[in-house]
């Protein structure tokens, strides 16, 4: 960055000269500080004791032996990151991590378009349908996983029954590896598809409406208009759902924790931050999970980077 | 970017950052015991005039029900020790952990943690534990050995035994009858035997399964078949012992009795089924269950109880086998007022207490007193259990064993599911509890 020295103002013309005017100025420069400083003091404190120590702490405990119950710390250099990633949990878990995320989030994203879409039509109880699709966001994950496990449950489960009446013999949805981790995902596409759409559909609406009236009297079709106007100018929007999405989608622990306890079958739906959760709290291995933390913590910074990167750039242009 | 978009994207961003790292906030708690942290005294409790305000962590007594019988008792705890108040945490044993970590981690551990059977060897290692300085021959006289003996380690007491919880056979004398049959299986062929001949599906789906391995947690399932045929959990010595022949030809039963005799589909249930113990409702015509089982019996099925529909059996092939687990009371070794912890142990695993929480879990009394009450005289299940008692194993034994014991549900599920054989899936267990004990 280049800093250009400014030559000193002189004083106006007619202005009163002397001393006092500088002082003043510096004095109420001092005391606005001071006053800045004195309101900031109490989040300061705030963000160093709850965020500043732990992550500190976390980063410092991922490089020793820390036995919790003992009490006893031991300097382990990279011990605790060979052996997670020598652990074929851990390897698993990235790897689910990953599926849920590519399945969940572009899902969600082009459901949420379509029905922002529609929803921004004029209808008649639009206002309803709105909140009807952005009820599940608010709505407590336990309370609604409890719905959803009796949906999917084989013996007596809506799924099952609806498939019985075409003669089909329904899996057992959250038992069988092969199915379990498609049933968490439809849970969580469900939930996150109402803040996407909300999020769309403030972008639909801050689109000038003449770009359509100009579309219409050149005779644009409704799908050549979502094509060409619609989607493009949704682009903006799209970079940032889809990268908030993704940082939340490799930060899933609720859906997981509640619909399939242990981690699934055969640890089919353990995800990174289960593996950590048991790690932690069932192993007692709090180094190996703050490890684990980091691993976390690497991939989220990354896709926090492309984030910062895609949407300044969209800035800029702007 | 709109800039209510915008503005939405930077509080979003701040979010994520704030979870992510309030996701490792435990290391807070963490670097605070780090700093003043060491192992904890392991001296005998001072038995001096109770008195104090203590902490409980309990992961009995769970619901409202659970909640109001505690109550009860504590009340009359308080009139013995009216100087002692007692604040309770309650919680569940798929939550314990959580809790003990916690406060283990911030330096203020609870003064009194009821614990499972296979807490108490990695807890006292570590000195989280208080010797309680009692005789465990002189316990035996008033507590059955079976469950003295784990609240022992190094051959000091840091745990006293409150109630008993057992795994055994559990079949429907009615479903067998009508198969033909007139007694339970002696052994792991005539229960696979049995087990095809009770099996009932219909257009290929199952309606009744001949054998129910599943509704069970099946670590409790596989380890009393495995001890049924011989195998041990760890040697003497202390060494992996799981993945013997023995141990590796019990998994095998289970993994034929879904994959080969197909009397169960994987997925067919599960523990704490929304939908209940199939066995209950003739969806099974015989499981491997806990003794409470009983209550979820008399509870949705009383005719099965008046018409005497339900029989026991233990689990057998070279030898009969039972598993045993409990519930025992300890101390930490961190507590300000040990006296008082050690009053309320002793409370709790007395009489009146251990019966009031047997009853309202319907669990096995630890108390040899307890054996002609009228709660026991009234449950056929605690009377099997109590009777067999000679053929009970438990598990854990090495202060890893909560390191290790969480990984025994994904390599039996494996097994189940042919995605290792059976061999292949306790070696590999083996070799990672084997790592876990090296570090350890």
């Amino acid at each position: 960055m280049t800093v250009t020295s400014l030559p000193a103002k002189a004083p106006a013309a007619g202005a009163p000269a002397g001393p006092t005017r500088p002082r003043r100025r510096r004095r109420l420069g001092y005391e606005r500080r001071r006053a800045a400083w004195l309101m900031l003091t109490p989040a300061l404190i705030h963000l160093t004791w709850w965020i500043g120590i732990p992550v500190l702490a976390t980063f410092v405990l991922a490089f020793t032996h820390y036995d919790v119950l003992a009490g006893t710390i031991t300097w382990a250099g990279l011990d605790n990151f060979t052996e997670i990633f020598a652990d074929e949990t851990w390897n698993t878990s990235i790897l689910h991590t990953v599926v849920y995320t590519f399945f969940t989030v572009p899902v969600a994203m082009a459901l949420a378009v379509v029905i922002a879409v529609l929803l921004n039509a004029k209808m008649r109880a639009r206002a309803w349908y709105r909140a009807a699709f952005f009820l599940p966001h608010i709505t407590a994950t336990v309370a609604i996983a409890l719905v959803w496990m009796w949906m999917f449950e084989p013996n007596i489960g809506l799924f099952n029954a609806v498939l019985a009446m075409f003669g089909v013999n329904g899996p057992a949805w959250l038992s069988d590896p092969a199915f379990a981790m498609a049933a968490v995902i439809v849970v969580s596409v469900w939930k996150g598809v109402g803040l996407k759409m909300l999020i769309y559909l403030a972008a639909l609406q801050s689109i000038p409406p003449e770009t359509y009236e100009a579309a219409d009297l050149d005779g644009a079709s409704g799908p050549r208009r979502f094509w060409s106007i619609t989607l493009p100018l949704l682009k903006p929007a799209t970079f940032f759902v889809f990268v908030v999405s993704m940082i939340d989608a490799f930060q899933v622990f609720d859906q997981v924790y509640v619909l399939t306890p242990d981690g699934g079958p055969a640890n089919a739906t353990t995800v990174m931050t289960f593996e950590i959760y048991r790690t932690a709290f069932s192993e007692f291995r709090i180094s190996t999970a703050c490890a684990q933390s980091l691993v976390l913590f690497a991939f989220l910074l990354v896709l926090t980077v492309i984030s910062r990167r895609l949407t300044g750039k969209d800035d800029d242009a702007r | 970017m709109p800039r209510k978009a915008s503005l939405h994207m930077a509080s979003q961003t701040t979010a994520v950052t704030r979870r992510t790292v309030l996701s490792a906030a435990f290391g807070l708690g963490v670097a605070a015991a780090a700093g003043c942290g060491g192992p904890a005294p392991s001296s005998s409790t001072d038995t001096g005039e109770a008195s104090g305000a203590i902490r409980l962590l309990t992961p009995i007594f769970e619901g409202a029900e659970g909640q109001k019988t505690l109550e009860g008792l504590l009340a009359t705890f308080k009139q013995k020790y009216p100087k002692v108040t007692v604040e309770v945490d309650y919680t569940t044993y798929a939550k314990l952990n959580e809790k003990l970590t916690t406060s283990i981690a911030g330096g203020r551990p609870y003064d009194v943690m009821l614990m499972g059977v296979g807490w108490i060897p990695p807890f006292a290692a570590k000195g989280v534990l208080a010797d309680l300085g009692e005789n465990a021959d002189a316990l035996t006289s008033r507590f059955n050995k079976r469950v003295v003996d784990p609240g022992v380690y190094q051959g000091k007491v840091y745990a006293l035994p409150i109630m008993l919880d057992t795994r055994f056979g559990i079949y429907r004398k009615d479903i067998f009858a009508e198969a033909g049959l007139s007694a339970a299986p002696k052994n792991f062929d005539e229960l696979r035997d049995m087990g095809r001949k009770l099996t009932k599906r219909e257009g290929g789906k199952l309606v009744r399964a001949g054998v129910d391995i599943l509704s069970n947690d099946l670590r409790q399932t596989f380890l009393p078949l495995m001890w049924a045929n011989g195998g041990e959990l760890f040697t003497p010595d202390g060494k992996v012992a799981f993945n013997s022949p023995a141990s590796v030809a019990a998994l095998q039963l289970m993994t034929d009795i879904i994959v080969t005799d197909k009397t169960e589909d994987f997925g067919y249930t599960q523990p704490g089924a929304a939908t209940g113990i199939p066995l209950v409702q003739g969806r099974a015509a015989m499981m491997v269950g806990h003794n409470n089982v009983w209550l979820e019996i008399e509870k949705n099925a009383p005719d099965l109880v008046k018409d005497s529909k339900i029989g026991f059996f233990p689990i057998a092939n070279t030898r009969a086998a039972m598993f045993q687990g409990g519930t025992l009371g300890t101390v930490a070794a961190k507590s300000q007022h040990p006296a008082a912890a050690k009053a309320l142990v002793q409370f709790l695993a007395d009489s009146d207490a251990a019966l009031a929480a047997c009853r309202q879990r319907g669990n096995v009394p630890a108390l040899k007193a307890l054996e002609s009450s009228e709660y026991v005289k009234a449950n056929p299940s605690v009377q099997f259990a109590m009777g067999n008692l000679d053929s009970a194993f438990s598990e854990g034994g090495v202060p890893a064993w909560l390191e290790i014991r969480g990984d025994f549900k994904a390599a039996i599920e494996s097994a189940l599911l042919g995605k290792k054989s059976p061999q292949q899936a306790l070696d590999e267990l083996a070799a990672k509890a084997t790592q876990v004990m090296a570090r350890s």
